[in-house]
């Protein structure tokens, strides 16, 4: 009993530990979820913190992340975070119209309904996949291979990011043969350097002349910053009431079927939701309201279901957001592991049981729901004031940099930071010139770990 | 205030603190001074794998097992980098300007217009439930949306209007910021 009341007061603090600590990263917008939520998801892993307590740790900080990106968002103009680029058209809009507060409310009113909804849909769903569970981990090389075809041709390259996979996962794989060479193996670093990809990109074009000139400004950058409205009473606000009866049903409708299409990019989901709902309403300010809350809830949804989905019926990264920035919860040597020939798996899947992905689950959404939602609705112009005005863009990128450097000398010393710097370089300008994505990346990480073995056993 | 003093120190007299735009350029989505990011780049390097190896160095003699004094200076590495973070941010001002203001009303106009290429109608108010009439009458909006529904429905029985083909414009598949 006392094990079980440990366990629940660690799972609590953890999820409130993540919930503040990525309601205040996603205020800074250009901190992508990867970069973060991935380091720091693995820190809590290695650091031994119990089973329920990463899983809580890691949903909270996605969830808070996901309502606290829509300050940058609605109230300057700059997406808060890669699933936030399919939501700065609308919020545009409404910035423009003068009512960006409404924008704002309307988005966590959207995330913290949809959130709710997506963690017993996710664990359904997961429950109705588990028996074909067995199969997928016999056939698991194959299946990733197929999923990174697929997620390869669903992205913006179409064909040219498919055939672009062979080179790139090559690229993977020699590097693993030259690290292993000198006992060297690499995980954390490859995510790293695809996460930062655009990053390492930019940095290397500013050393080029032609890229530089290209890149230079003349002036500082103008962000109009949307005044300070509040247009409701006490710290708490009702979600329901500040989202109209259709807009909850159409976030709701939008939340349930994202959380059964787990194997798409969340930001394409979120397009594409939007567009389907936006169809069917005619008026147009409610068009954009309504399309806006519901796209906001799909960005929570999608990384909920996205993340526990294939937590909970395979325990193998089957998904852009289970191979990118919940990747930790699978595969975190030499703690969590996924063996690329058996399929054999040891992570939170066998840790945790239904149930408690479940109560934990929606202990996190509910955690990080009291945290951020409040948090934006009282503090969102403040906090966009100070980091526009305080946190300079230099400071961001040295803080990734630092990043990119620690984690890359903690695991595998110089070997470990050139493999960030080669996959980051290689994979941004793949992105830019192909449209060859990072969720397509990771795929082709785990078809270079998983498939690329079984494709060799089978050609001998 | 430390902050004031930190950047003063921090520039050197020479250079006119007010504002210079020689080195500016758009990395990563957002405005930088190049010399700034070298510098902001060189601090966070000595602080973040100070930090770390400060701790593996330390804690590698007071931890056990090899691999948990590894995890941890990992997490005093990670601390580093906010650290080397935090104090590139009190050097170095952002190159972004701010402004305050309330939505002009002709750019009110001009996003019906935008709206309306967008979506191809701007609908009817009469279609929508009474609570989106009462919250755009709430924010001021209503006479905005009825005025220009009006002015779009006299359009149509005038002559039939051109479709706009490119109602997608706005939204981009990829969440690249490159």
């Amino acid at each position: 009993m006392e094990g079980l009341l440990y366990e629940i007061l660690m799972a609590l603090a953890l999820g409130l530990f993540g919930a503040v600590l990525f309601s205040a990263i996603g205020l800074v917008s250009g901190t992508d979820e990867t970069t973060t939520l991935a380091p720091l998801t693995m820190l809590v892993v290695l650091l031994g913190a119990p089973p329920a307590g990463i899983l809580t740790f890691f949903l909270a900080g996605a969830v808070a992340k996901h309502m606290t990106h829509a300050v940058p968002t609605a109230l300057l103009g700059i997406p808060g975070d890669t699933s936030a680029t399919a939501l700065i058209g609308d919020a545009n809009h409404l910035r423009r119209l003068g009512v960006p507060h409404v924008a704002l409310r309307k988005m966590i009113s959207g995330g913290a309904v949809a959130a709710v909804i997506a963690v017993p849909l996710a664990v359904l769903f997961a429950v109705l996949l588990a028996p074909f569970g067995d199969v997928i981990k016999q056939f698991a090389p194959w299946v990733f291979l197929c999923a990174a075809f697929t997620i390869a041709y669903f992205s913006a390259g179409r064909w040219a990011s498919v055939l672009a996979l062979l080179p790139f996962v090559l690229v993977i794989v020699a590097l693993q043969t030259l690290t292993a060479q000198y006992g060297v193996k690499l995980a954390v670093s490859y995510f790293l350097g695809i996460a930062v990809a655009p990053l390492i990109t930019s940095l290397f074009s500013m050393l080029a002349p032609a890229e530089r000139e290209r890149m230079r400004r003349d002036q500082y950058r103008v962000f109009s910053l949307a005044p300070d409205m509040k247009g409701w009473r006490g710290y708490f606000p009702n979600p329901l009431r500040v989202i109209n009866k259709r807009q909850t049903r159409m976030t709701a409708m939008a939340a349930s079927v994202t959380s059964a299409t787990f194997v798409f990019s969340p930001v394409a989901m979120t397009v594409i939701m939007g567009e389907l709902i936006g169809a069917r309403i005619k008026q147009a300010y409610e068009r954009l309201t309504t399309v806006i809350t519901a796209r906001n809830g799909v960005t929570e949804s999608t990384y909920i279901a996205e993340a526990l989905i294939p937590l909970i019926a395979f325990g193998l990264p089957l998904s852009p957001v289970a191979a990118g920035p919940a990747a930790p919860l699978f595969n975190a040597p030499p703690r969590f592991t996924v063996d690329s020939v058996s399929g054999e798996v040891n992570n939170l899947h066998n840790l945790l049981n239904n149930w408690e992905f479940f109560g934990y689950g929606m202990m996190a959404v509910l955690v990080a729901i009291l945290i951020a939602y409040p948090f934006t609705m009282n503090f969102a112009h403040q906090a966009a004031s100070f980091v526009s005005r305080r946190i300079s863009h230099e400071a961001v990128i040295a803080t990734f940099i630092g990043l990119v450097l620690v984690v890359g000398i903690w695991e595998g010393g110089l070997l470990g930071l050139l493999v960030i710097v080669t996959i980051g370089l290689l994979g941004g300008l793949l992105g830019r010139f192909l449209g060859f994505n990072i969720g397509v990346q990771f795929m082709g990480y785990y078809t270079a770990v998983l498939s690329v073995p079984a494709l060799i056993a089978l050609l001998n | 205030m430390s902050q004031e003093l930190a950047r003063i120190a921090a520039t050197p007299p020479s250079a006119d603190a007010a504002r210079n735009t020689d080195n500016l350029y758009e990395v990563w989505g957002d405005t930088v001074d190049a010399r700034h990011l070298v510098l902001a780049i060189i601090v966070s390097a000595i602080v973040s794998l100070g930090a770390y190896g400060l701790a593996l160095l330390i804690l590698g003699g007071l931890v056990e097992s090899a691999q948990m004094a590894k995890a941890y200076a990992m997490l005093f590495g990670i601390l580093g980098c906010l650290g080397g973070g935090a104090i590139s941010a009190m050097l170095f001002k952002p190159k972004r300007d701010v402004v305050e203001h309330v939505a002009d009303p002709a750019f009110r106009e001009q996003v019906v217009g935008d709206l309306l290429k967008e979506y191809g109608s701007l609908g009817r108010l009469e279609d929508t439930s009474p609570e989106v009439v009462a919250e755009l009458h709430e924010l001021g909006l209503y006479e905005l949306f009825r005025d220009a529904q009006a002015r779009e429905e006299q359009a149509r029985d005038n002559g039939p209007v051109e479709a706009d083909a490119d109602t997608r414009d706005a939204l981009a598949l990829s969440g690249g910021r490159s």
